[in-house]
């Protein structure tokens, strides 16, 4: 006995619903974690390898560009600009790190799997509140 | 649980099958196209989405982690192996939730599908790196899973179609 499954092979608003439901999801990801990472003005660069804290660069002490290089499996080439980082090139056979290209907002971040480096540029914690006049 | 042998064949051929798809893949990098890191059509979830609705959630479940693992043997890369099972077990269980939806068509279960399987990678990449960097990504996948999941939708809708007259199972 063979039963052919019901299965609804064309598309129908319910999927919409379905749709929808992941966009909010995308939406709300999106500003749970720019939201909270939000901080402005002064950047941070952290990169992080196999889950110790390597360097810490703030981006506006910057002059020029910089690069550090972090190593292990795989060489990872961080470019640290006052504007932003980039990961200019790795030996790693992914390379989903150097396609991201460059972030420049608090809250972003380059990853590198295979060599398990966090590039994360966070807002620096000011030491006022706000400014006034 | 009795399985035949002819089931138990199928399940095999849908594993190599399964295989074999997201291996091609990589020879197509969509990166190419859309150039964004991590970005896969999940063409082996055309395989998960027939044999869930063909043969159930067992057999889909079992030709899912088949999958996983020989995936991670011929990769000889073991820490992919989290990422692949965290992302397929999530798609999974997303999938048999919403099958249940009878109003829903295939295209909304393999869109649904498609962003679980990308909650679930993010989750893998949070355990991996001790960090959650990475959800930061999270809303990019997710839009992106709409159109793969559709486009795999899309896909099986046409398989089922080609296959309503071939009795793969009697029982």
């Amino acid at each position: 006995m063979h039963t052919q499954p019901s299965v609804k092979l064309k598309p129908c608003w319910w999927d919409a619903l379905v749709a929808a439901v992941v966009l909010l999801l995308a939406v709300g990801a999106f500003w749970g974690f720019y939201g909270f990472h939000s901080g402005s003005g002064n950047l941070t660069a952290v990169i992080t390898h196999r889950g110790e804290e390597v360097e810490r660069v703030a981006l506006a002490s910057l002059s020029a560009e910089e690069t550090i290089t972090v190593e292990g499996t795989y060489t990872v080439n961080i470019v640290l600009a006052p504007d932003g980082v980039s990961v200019s090139s790795a030996t790693c056979p992914t390379q989903d790190c150097v396609h991201t290209g460059k972030i420049t907002r608090a809250g972003q971040s380059i990853v590198c799997l295979p060599e398990q480096v966090i590039v994360q540029l966070v807002g620096a914690k000011s030491d006022v509140d706000a400014v006034l006049g | 649980m009795k399985v035949s042998t002819q089931k138990l064949a199928l399940c095999a051929v849908l594993t190599a099958l399964a295989l074999g798809l997201s291996y091609m893949e990589n020879l197509f990098p969509i990166s190419l196209l859309i150039p964004l890191p991590g970005i896969k059509l999940g063409l082996a979830n055309i395989v998960t989405v027939f044999a869930l609705y063909e043969l159930g959630v067992w057999p889909a479940l079992s030709i899912l982690v088949a999958r996983c693992l020989l995936g991670a043997v011929f990769a000889g890369n073991a820490s992919a192996l989290i990422f692949s099972l965290m992302g397929g077990v999530l798609a999974m269980l997303a999938m048999i939730l919403l099958k249940r939806f009878k109003k829903l068509s295939i295209f909304g279960v393999s869109s649904g599908g498609a962003a679980a399987h990308n909650i679930g990678q993010i989750g893998a990449a949070a355990i991996t790196l001790g960090s959650t960097a990475a959800v930061g990504y999270l809303p990019v996948l997710l839009i992106v899973a709409l159109f793969t999941g559709a486009i795999t939708g899309f896909v099986t809708a046409l398989l089922f179609r080609a296959m309503k007259n071939v009795r793969l199972t009697h029982s």
